[in-house]
């Protein structure tokens, strides 16, 4: 306690002896040292704050009234149109072809990067040699911007020089080029969604087993340890011990992957704009084409808070985990 | 006896050779999966035209010599050098801004003791989280406003967006780590609370002003929505913007300089991100891990 008082009386010209808490005699209020404190703390904090309030909550709040409004980028005076934007969106059977799509890809390749990164979480753990290395290598995906790797999926999934027809031919999987089997990666409905859930599988398995592994070695050894004397088996262990002391940094790690694969346009975009026919359309490129490309500014801003609902479970899911371990 | 001394340490060699037979094994589909993009697009990037379209040789290796002929025409007939000069300028201001704005921040909410400074941090942190995809819009109306559209400078204003509340609450962790009592001592010595942040406290916490610059240029590289949305004259683009739109005419794809253009820019990324992952994580997995 004698550190709380010293630090708060330390300002110039202040008596420093540890006495002096809140008032002291003849002083106004603001000239306490604890008063001058916290102006001297909300000072520090005025430009951060302002930043982010002008620019992400003011925005955010604009784009609700926006939302309700018949805003286009040709017309710079917009009127009030109350619901319409999202009464038009519900009733287009684009918008609902899209929300599938966005769940299928954000549930499908969530569960792929979770089975595949908590494999891969195990296999890391354990001591061997080479392991930095191999690490290293293996978060590639994850740390290339974003931009980058999708350019490269994209030239691996091409129609004719697919390098992975290519060897799935000389395996003899597949015919050769111009045959039936030859899969169009990028341009069959079917195949196109599974190409953008597996680029974005690709990018998201390292962060998974990054998370998972910074988890398992902030469990203490001796607690497993504790737990094999006792008999548990390793499925126990893992799902008695390790899953619950490790679920406040999983769920933070799900969360944040939830939020950037929902909201991600970048690999959809690059790689098939939403085709064929609509059968990769999400969430984001429908806002950005309709928004941006299509200059209905009401419009998009509409279809892309219909992804609030979407992300606030993993939100609400983030801030009672960081808020429960403040505690 | 002597069999058995000997027998010992043999089979504990046999095992520990069988368990890292059996980790490689497992390992591999992950290495290839991680590594074989990268080796291709690499590959691609110096391969000449004709060795690239053949489809009756192993595509994995060069069948004509190798060729820089990608990176030249990078260089001189698109706009890559101005790409380079606006990612990094862009980048450059972007730090600039986070350091301005989340070094007190940070500084504030960890250790001044201000009421709700938690949920303030906490608050601040979860901006981070509000996607582009949904501000992207009305930023629009705020970069026309300012009269930025087009221009690199609109990706300056916004950018900060998430780099302030992701460093201001890396330097949270880092400011709760340096001792009360090094601060203590400098105002003993006469520095003000000022000072000491200045003349003790910053100096100390340099690897965590070091790590929010690093961060705020791997996450200014990392976007594509904002520079898309905001920016479409060619010698304003960044650079994944740039090779991702302007090295396409039509339905032809440069793939030779596609290539060169991403990974000239993705790698030297790629290997810094790796460097600081461990902090990225810790980061935002609340600071809870050491």
């Amino acid at each position: 306690m004698a550190r709380v008082s010293a630090g708060g009386g330390a300002s110039p010209g202040t008596s420093l002896s540890v006495a002096v808490r809140g008032h002291a005699r003849g002083q106004s209020w603001y000239q306490t040292p604890t008063a001058r404190r916290y102006l001297f703390g909300y000072t520090l904090l005025a430009p951060a704050m302002l930043y982010v309030g002008l620019l992400v909550g003011l925005p955010f709040l604009f784009s609700l009234y926006l939302a309700m409004s018949d805003a286009s980028v040709g017309s710079p005076v917009a009127s009030f149109v109350g619901l319409e934007n999202f009464r038009a969106a519900l009733e287009s059977s684009t918008f609902y072809v899209a929300l599938r799509n966005t769940l299928v890809f954000t549930i499908g390749a969530g569960i792929l990067k979770g089975l595949l990164g908590t494999t891969l979480a195990f296999l890391l753990i354990q001591p061997f040699k080479g392991r930095k290395v191999v690490r290293a290598l293996i978060v590639i995906p994850f740390t290339l911007p974003i931009a980058v790797s999708v350019l490269g999926w994209k030239w691996m999934f091409d129609s004719q020089f697919s390098v992975l027809n290519w060897a799935l031919s000389r395996l003899h999987l597949i015919g050769g080029y111009g045959s039936p089997d030859w899969p169009i990666w990028l341009g069959q409905p079917g195949l196109a969604l599974l190409s953008v859930m597996f680029v974005n599988v690709w990018r998201g398995f390292p962060f998974g087993a990054i998370v998972l592994m910074a988890g398992m070695t902030s469990v203490p050894p001796e607690i497993i340890e504790a737990a094999k004397v006792d008999g548990a088996s390793f499925m126990q262990r893992f799902s008695k011990v390790i899953v619950p002391m490790i679920a406040p940094i999983l769920f933070i790690g799900s969360a944040f992957d939830t939020v950037f694969t929902l909201s991600d346009l970048s690999i959809v975009y690059l790689l098939t704009n939403g085709g064929p026919d609509g059968a990769t359309e999400i969430l984001p490129t429908l806002a950005y084409n309709t928004g941006i490309k299509a200059g209905a500014l009401g419009r998009g801003a509409a279809i892309s808070l219909f992804l609030f609902p979407l992300l606030l479970p993993a939100i609400v899911l983030l801030l009672r985990t960081l808020r429960r371990r403040q505690l | 006896m002597a069999v058995v001394a000997l027998a010992v340490p043999r089979t504990h060699r046999q095992k520990e050779i069988r368990r890292h037979a059996l980790i490689y094994l497992g390992l591999t589909p992950f290495l290839l999966l991680a590594v074989f993009p990268l080796f291709w697009m690499a590959v691609t990037a110096i391969k000449q035209e004709a060795d690239l379209y053949r489809m009756d040789v192993v595509p994995f290796w060069f069948h004509l010599p190798p060729t820089w002929k990608n990176f030249d025409f990078l260089f001189h007939r698109t706009f890559y050098g101005d790409w380079i000069l606006n990612t990094m300028s862009i980048s450059f201001f972007v730090s600039a801004i986070t350091l301005v704005t989340a070094v007190p921040a940070g500084y504030a909410l960890a250790r001044l003791r201000l009421p709700f400074a938690e949920n303030m941090g906490i608050g601040i942190f979860m901006t981070y989280l509000v996607p582009a995809i949904i501000l992207f819009i009305p930023l629009a109306r705020v970069v026309s406003t300012l009269g930025l559209q087009d221009e690199w400078w609109s990706l300056v204003v916004v950018y900060p967006t998430f780099t302030i509340p992701f460093c201001t609450w890396l330097l949270m962790g880092f400011f709760k780590t340096v001792p009360f009592e090094i601060e203590e001592a400098a105002m003993l010595d006469g520095c003000g609370q000022m000072g000491a942040l200045l003349r003790v406290v910053l100096p100390v916490s340099i690897p965590g002003v070091i790590t929010s610059v690093i961060f705020s240029f791997t996450l200014s590289m990392q976007d594509f929505l904002y520079a898309l949305a905001f920016v479409s004259i060619s010698d304003q683009k960044p650079v994944p913007l740039g090779v991702a739109t302007e090295l396409i005419r039509g339905d032809v794809y440069f793939w030779g300089s596609l290539m060169a253009g991403a990974l000239l820019v993705g790698v030297p990324v790629a290997i810094v991100y790796n460097l600081f992952l461990d902090r990225f994580i810790s980061g935002i997995t609340g600071a809870a891990i050491k």
